[in-house]
This record gives C-alpha cells, structure tokens and sequence, in this order.
C-alpha cells in the first residue's frame, strides 16, 4: 500500500517558471522566427506541465481514498470483533431466556389459571419472546457482521445478479410508485462471490427505495471502470446530510426511525466489500439524492488477499 | 460430472409434481418434501448438495427453515424461491447465507443454471475441506 503513494511535492512553481522561461530565454536569443518556434515549444511545454499537475492531483486524491479506505477497514476489523465478542455472550442468557418462556408456556397450559389471568401471562410471554427474538436477530447480524468465513469467488454474470436483485426491489417498490431505472454497461463477467454481492447490492437497493418514498426513482448502473467492477445506485431522496457523512458506514447509525433498522446494514455491506477486495463510497449526486458506489476488482486475486487481512 | 442432489422443499404440489417431472431428466438426483421439519428430517438422513426452499410455508417457513439448515449442514446451498418478491425476507435470507434468490415464475432452466453455480459453490467449499 505504501508503495502506492506518490509524490506530492513537487514544486508548482515549475510550472510556471518553465514555460515562460522558454520564450525569455529565445526573444533574448535573437530573430522572431526562433520566437516563434520558442512560443509554440512553450505552449507545448505549459500543456505537458498541466497535464503532469493534474495526473499528480488525481493520484494524490487516489492516495488520501486509499488511507481513508484503509483506516476505515481496519476500523470495520476491529469492530467486528468487538461486535462478535458481545454477540456471543448476549447469545447465551438469550437462549436461556428463551427455553424459560417455553417453559413458563408449558408450566401455563398444565396450570389452571383464572382465564384472564392466563390470557394475561400469555400475552407477557408472547411479548418476551418477540423481543427475544428481536435480540436474537441484532446478534445475528453481528455475528454476521464479523463472520470470518473464507470467500468464495465464482464466475458471475454482474449484470445479471444485479438485475436479480433490482426485480426482488422493483416488485415491492412498483406499488409505491417507485421507478427502478436500469443503465448496464458492458462489464466483463467478474471472479467474486456471488450471495456476498448480492447482499451488497440488496442493502444498498432497500435503502434506496426506503429513501425515495412514494413516487421516487432508483437509478442502477453498472460500468468497467479502468479494471474496476463498479455498481452505482443513485435515488431521488434528500440526500446525505453533510454532517451524517462521516458516520454513515460506522455500525449502529442510522437515521431510519426506531425499530426500522438496526444501522448494520451499510456497516455490514462495507465490510463485505473490504472482504470482496473492494470498497463502497457515498455521496450526494448532483440531483441532491444520495448515491453509493460499489467497486470491486474483476478477478479473484483481490478477495484472496482480503480474505488474509 | 458427478449427479447434483437436489432437495427441494415446497408446501404446493402441483408445483412439486411439475418440478420433478422437468428435474429428473436433467441429471439431478431431486427428491421433494412438503415442509421444513421434513425437509431437516430428510438432510439428516441423507446427502444433499443444493437445496430448493420455498419462502411462504405454512409452520416452519423457508427463513426458519433456511437457519437450522446452514446451523446443521453449513456447507450445504440454499436457493430460495419467492413468490411475491419480499425485499425484508431476502434481506433476512442473504444474511443468513442463503446462496441465491429466484422470483416465480421462473424457467426451468433459468433454476437449472442457479443450482449447478451452487453445486460449483458446494465443490469449491468441499475441496477446501479435503
């Protein structure tokens, strides 16, 4: 990784300097033709600068995504494993508080409890265990969260597992009026593992159709960009907040009402991403709506070298 | 090639019956059963590759259903079959490991083509264990 990051300072004033020096330097020189010769050298010179500066932008704008992206993966590592850690010992109190109300339940069926009192106990018992179970997901999703198990690439269509994915949404979407736009690109059949993405891509596609509400549209694409797998759905919602931005991916947040979600959705896709050698972004597109983009390499070699990490 | 064995679980016969009839001459091993506890029954008892699990069912549904199986024999597929397209149920089977989602209607061979990728899945994951 640290090979990757280039050197980003060089001297801007190079670029100035360069370029003009050259016409100084041939008008001093002498006849008007060697002038010219020196503008159209400089002009050359001030387009092959520029075009260096900007390379050198981008790849220092690469540089800082790929620490951010680092930092971040480590920070999913590390909080998966203290999600793991508490998942599991949350596991067993629930399950013994699980087999009690079954058998509180048995205990209430063999008893002859005055029927109002029992419909009563019932309804408690009926309560706990929805709560229980309630638990039991959150620490599922954890445990999930933090699942070390080994990917397993695959030769996959992309195109045609996002579609897949797009018609479960466009099914429930259709009767709020949701459009789900569709924009494939040529992408080439990618080495990933296919029930990983397909819950990436889920994740992202409900909280799209979450965010639109009522007459919104979900736009999907797919394109190779420059080697890259890359998935984008971009919704007509309100957008990110600026100050939500930083916190979108960490587990647990979430700006759904309570009881909507568990805020381990995103947290989860990116951490599945990581493994898939890739990353997911947010932003806010230009129409003000939020839009997440998937990357993943095209060959497996990437979710090996996740897989070790 | 090996025979891929398929279990396929699903409360509706008639959708049983038709199934089996297109299955069999594909070179699957397809036994069916009718509901989830018979279908644990079933992979208790014998080897399965890739399993064909119908989400609405009454009692045990397909996501009850697809949990004790990957607990029990997590190395095994699961494809789900929706017929209504429940976006909370695929979320809920994804992250329980299910292998892929297929919307009824569906083709036969648009299935057939799901279950040898899962039967690749389930080769892949045995040759790791060996």
């Amino acid at each position: 990784m640290q090979g990757d990051q280039p050197n980003t300072h060089v001297p801007t004033w190079l670029a100035w300097v360069l370029p003009l020096a050259v016409p100084i330097a041939a008008v001093l020189a002498g006849p008007w033709t060697a002038t010219v010769a020196a503008l159209a050298a400089s002009a050359a010179a001030f387009s092959v600068v520029f075009a260096l500066g900007r390379a050198l932008e981008r790849a220092r704008d690469r540089a800082v995504s790929i620490q951010d992206q680092l930092i971040q993966s480590q920070k999913m590592a590390s909080i998966g494993q203290l999600a793991s850690g508490i998942a599991h010992e949350v596991n067993t109190p629930l399950m013994v508080i699980g087999q009690d109300v079954e058998l509180l339940e048995m205990v209430l069926a063999a008893g002859n409890m005055p029927e109002k009192m029992h419909a009563e106990a019932e309804s408690c018992l009926e309560g706990i265990r929805r709560q229980v179970d309630r638990c039991g997901e959150i620490t599922h999703k954890l445990l999930g969260f933090a699942r070390k198990s080994d990917t397993v690439a695959q030769r996959i269509d992309a195109n045609a597992l996002v579609e897949d994915m797009v018609m479960l949404v466009e099914r429930e979407a259709k009767r709020q009026g949701i459009v789900m736009q569709r924009e494939y690109g040529q992408v080439p059949e990618v080495d990933t593992d296919p029930p990983l993405l397909r819950q990436i891509i889920l994740n992202l596609l409900n909280n799209a159709a979450q965010a639109v509400g009522r007459d919104g549209v979900v736009r999907v694409s797919t394109r190779n960009a420059s080697g890259r797998l890359e998935i984008a759905v971009q919704d007509t919602g309100p957008g990110i907040e600026p100050e939500v931005m930083d916190r979108l991916f960490d587990p647990f947040f979430t700006t759904k009402p309570p009881g909507q979600g568990t805020g381990l959705g995103l947290s989860t896709s990116l951490y599945i991403a990581n493994r898939l050698g890739g990353t997911i972004t947010a932003a806010n597109a230009p129409n003000g709506g939020a839009l997440f983009t998937v990357r993943l390499p095209l060959d497996a070699a990437a979710p090996a070298a996740a897989k070790a990490a | 090639m090996e025979t891929t064995r398929v279990l396929i679980v699903d409360d509706e016969k008639d959708f049983l019956d038709l199934f089996m009839k297109r299955m069999v001459r594909r070179n699957l091993d397809v036994h069916a059963v009718t509901s989830g506890p018979e279908a644990l029954e079933y992979l208790a008892a014998n080897e399965v590759d890739v399993v064909v699990l119908d989400v609405k069912m009454p009692g045990m549904d397909g996501i009850e259903t697809l949990r004790e199986i990957k607990k029990r024999h997590p190395h095994l597929e699961v494809i789900m079959l929706t017929g209504h397209g429940s976006v909370d149920s695929g979320l809920k089977g994804m992250s329980l490991g299910a292998y892929d989602y297929v919307m009824k209607p569906f083709t036969i061979d648009d299935l057939l083509e799901r279950i040898q990728k899962a039967r690749e899945r389930v080769d892949i994951n045995r040759g790791k264990a060996r």
